[in-house]
């Protein structure tokens, strides 16, 4: 990367793909021999097999010193694919997929292979000297382990959830409500978690004797990093404070997720699905907290983790980053839309030498469409909501459980919105008021 | 229960008297004071005692325990029933000191399984009588006579005390020997000679002694910790830079030059631009409007970015990216007495409530 050669990386990271590619041979093998000697299914056993000795090929290539890589027109695909909209957009749109698709990709041989396909994506990518640069810094590797960890929790209670609503279609209880029996604390629960502390310590151990911390030069208040990241478990929250005003992202959105949090239960009227897996039964709130928790949580980790770089610009993950890369970023303002663009005159700016009411009131004309908009978005959609989607849910909430909800969703929804409104048309604040500190 | 206390320690006090002063001698009267303990014992009515206890001190026993069979109660019977038992017992066991004790063994083992089991029938008979009430006289500490290893134990500590004041008085009254005073010597000179010891010793450990060494080098630890706080209180240091500093003679800047060197030490860029196109030279804070990161001036980009949330300024401060909703401030700037600029940190000015039109917030060129 940094005076780096391409062949060197290369030749850098070729053994660790080695024995990369030779652990993914073995975990296919494990899978093909499970299939055949415990499932009899010689085909798939067959096909893991041949895509097992495969990988001991590539992972012999790999040991001599050329493990295969991306070709430039693929890096340059997924880099424009890593774009800030069609990356929110994108993600948005994967959610809806894994949605419809659920009883497709929750099959075992099908996730299974989904799993290699990004194993060996991570491989072929880690060639790329960039790539490689994000993924294996110190305080990146976690992270990587974490998005396949969410990736397997993910599959596992879908997988759960499509089962047992298959069972309810035949009338049958849910899988939890057969395996009834009682468990007893002692041993069973404390024995269990001993192992896993066990397990856990050695893990860590190893961890941390193999990853030296990543420990940067002495803090100083006049030199900020450059990208200055929060911890990996806040990023989504610097994400926000791009988009919105620091009052905003740092203090009223986060409160209102906490809150919005605590109220589910208050809001929550469906009494089905307590104590065992299901999407049928509850297929708003499984669609809420899919949006909250993926969508607005986990890919803008992903998003501050990998893809942003120096000054904070957003870069592919073959991109090099480069501090000074340029990007056209001019941020307008609603008002400023407004009365430039489209009144084509300048915008009402109060003189300081007037009264504060008058000042107020001109702030108050600069920025009347934003205002306007803001209100009818939190005031006029929540009815119209109620009478028309959400007509259901207004009958059986009543007034006051449903506003909060539709405001708690509105609330939601607004930062994808403003998200996608940045980077489309480059709206920096639909309501602009900095003489008090409150923007929109 | 107090008074019957009282009686029974008097009675004790009487029968190991008796004892002491002539337990050879007479045999009758531990003999009668057993039988009056198993008496009142088994009664247990504070009343009914005192006259029992006295009869039945006197007489022997057979007499004591018709007395008390006079009240028609269960547990007087078990009482009466004891005392022949007991009575039969004695003509055996008195002779020899270590029968009685023997003999004690069982009787106490026997009483309470009895007492117990007509707990009910006494009840019903006899209000007063009640089980605590037979099982305190059970217990009863006051007798003189056998008695169980737990009971001369749970008796020893009050009753041993009383005799031993005796014996010694006695001991040492009675052998007024020559070797007393040898003993009595030495041990009235080792006791004044340890006062006069500690003496000496209080007054060394007072002045030179390691604990006095300690004691003094703490306290003075503590008094200059003590002066340390009151003095971190008023610290001698500046903790910023002055507020108002020289940065130089304005024809050191070039005219569109940004200089970062006064960054590291004062936070401030000086800027030789131009605002609202009058050419000018400003002092920006380095302090992001959106959440106070410090950016970094681009030259290639002309721009100051900042590397947390992304926000870009032009040269001349104003916002155009990202999500700071302000221009950068300004300090104060003026030509000092001597030609060169001076800045003063303790003022700012924000161009968007239009305080970059004050001329205390530029020196024009």
């Amino acid at each position: 990367m940094h005076g780096v050669s391409e062949a060197e990386v290369v030749s850098g990271i070729a053994p660790f793909l080695g024995g990369y590619y030779l652990f993914l041979a073995s975990m296919n093998a494990v899978m093909a021999f499970y299939l055949w000697h415990y499932k009899h299914r010689t085909n798939d056993a067959l096909v893991w097999t041949a895509f097992s000795l495969f990988m001991v090929i590539v992972s012999a290539a790999a040991m001599g010193g050329s493990p295969p890589g991306l070709p430039e027109s693929v890096r340059n695909l997924v880099n424009w694919l890593t774009g800030p909209v069609i990356y929110s957009v994108g993600t948005t749109v994967l959610l809806v997929i894994a949605y419809v698709l659920r009883r497709w990709w929750v099959k075992p041989m099908v996730a299974w292979t989904l799993l290699n396909i990004s194993l060996v994506a991570m491989g072929v990518s880690m060639v790329d000297a960039n790539f490689a640069a994000i993924v294996t810094k110190p305080d990146n590797v976690p992270i990587v382990g974490l998005v396949f960890l969410l990736g397997f929790f993910t599959w596992l209670a879908t997988a759960k959830a499509v089962e047992n609503d298959n069972r309810a279609k035949e009338g049958l209880p849910p899988t939890e409500k057969l395996d009834d029996e009682k468990v007893l604390v002692w041993p069973d629960l404390v024995y269990t978690e001993l192992i896993c502390m066990v397990a856990l310590t050695a893990l860590l151990l190893v961890w941390a004797i193999a990853l030296q911390a990543p420990l940067e030069e002495p803090a100083s208040s006049v030199k900020t990093p450059n990208p200055s990241k929060a911890p990996w478990y806040f990023l989504g929250l610097q994400e926000m404070l791009v988009y919105y005003d620091p009052w905003m992202a740092g203090v009223v959105l986060p409160s209102l997720v906490l809150v919005g949090l605590a109220a589910i239960p208050f809001l929550d009227f469906n009494k089905l699905g307590n104590g065992y897996y299901t999407i049928e039964q509850r297929k708003f709130s499984y669609l809420v907290f899919q949006f909250g928790f993926l969508e607005l949580w986990i890919t803008l980790i992903i998003l501050g983790t990998f893809f942003r770089g120096p000054n904070w610009n957003i870069f592919g993950p073959f991109e090099f980053w480069d501090p000074h890369k340029v990007l056209a970023l001019n941020n307008v303002d609603l008002s400023q839309y407004f009365w430039i663009g489209f009144m084509g005159e300048a915008l009402p700016k109060p003189s300081p030498d007037a009264t504060t009411l008058s000042q107020i009131l001109t702030i108050l004309l600069r920025e009347w469409l934003g205002i306007v908009l803001v209100v009818l978005y939190f005031v006029a959609l929540p009815p119209l909501m109620a009478a028309t989607i959400f007509r259901g849910f207004f009958v059986k909430m009543g007034f006051l459980r449903f506003m909060l909800m539709a405001n708690l969703l509105l609330f939601m929804a607004a930062l994808p919105l403003k998200m996608v409104l940045r980077w489309t048309l480059n709206l920096k604040y639909i309501i602009a008021i900095p003489e008090f500190f409150l923007n929109f | 229960m107090a008074e019957k206390k009282k009686m029974s320690v008097a009675e004790i006090l009487a029968a190991a008297r008796k004892t002491d002063g002539g337990a050879t001698s007479d045999e009758a009267a531990p003999k009668s004071s057993d039988a009056a303990e198993a008496a009142p014992a088994a009664e247990s009515s504070p009343a009914p005692e005192k006259p029992a206890a006295k009869p039945a001190a006197k007489p022997a026993a057979k007499p004591a325990a018709k007395s008390g069979g006079g009240r028609p109660s269960v547990a007087e019977m078990l009482a009466a029933a004891r005392a022949e038992k007991q009575g039969g017992a004695k003509p055996a066991e008195k002779p020899a000191a270590a029968k009685p004790a023997a003999a004690a063994k069982e009787a106490p083992a026997k009483k309470p399984a009895p007492a117990k089991a007509k707990e009910p029938v006494a009840a019903k008979a006899q209000a007063p009588k009640d089980t605590g009430s037979i099982l305190a006289a059970a217990r009863n500490p006051s007798k003189p006579g056998p008695m169980t290893k737990a009971e001369a134990a749970r008796q020893a500590p009050a009753e041993k005390p009383k005799p031993a004041a005796k014996p010694v008085k006695s001991k040492l009254t009675v052998p007024p020997m020559p070797a007393k005073p040898d003993y009595a010597k030495p041990k009235p000179k080792a006791a004044a000679a340890t006062t006069t010891d500690r003496r000496g010793f209080l007054t060394g450990m007072m002045l030179g002694s390691c604990l006095g060494i300690g004691f003094v080098s703490m306290s003075t630890t503590f008094g200059l910790w003590l002066l340390g706080t009151a003095r971190f209180m008023y610290p001698n240091v500046l903790m910023e830079p002055p507020s108002q500093f020289k940065v130089g003679f304005p024809s050191n800047f070039a005219p569109g030059q940004v200089e970062t060197k006064f960054v590291g030490q004062y936070g401030v860029w000086i800027v030789n631009y131009e605002y609202n196109g009058e050419p000018q030279i400003y002092a920006l804070r380095t302090v992001c409007t959106h959440l106070g990161c410090t950016p970094n001036w681009l030259e290639g980009e002309q721009k100051f970015k900042c590397p947390c949330h992304g926000s870009g300024f032009y040269k001349d401060g104003i916002n155009f990216e990202g999500p700071a909703p302000r221009p950068l401030e300004r300090y104060a700037i003026r030509v000092a007495d001597d030609g060169q600029l001076e800045v003063d940190k303790s003022k700012l000015f924000q161009e968007e409530i239009g305080q970059w039109s004050d001329p205390a917030s530029f020196v024009a060129v």
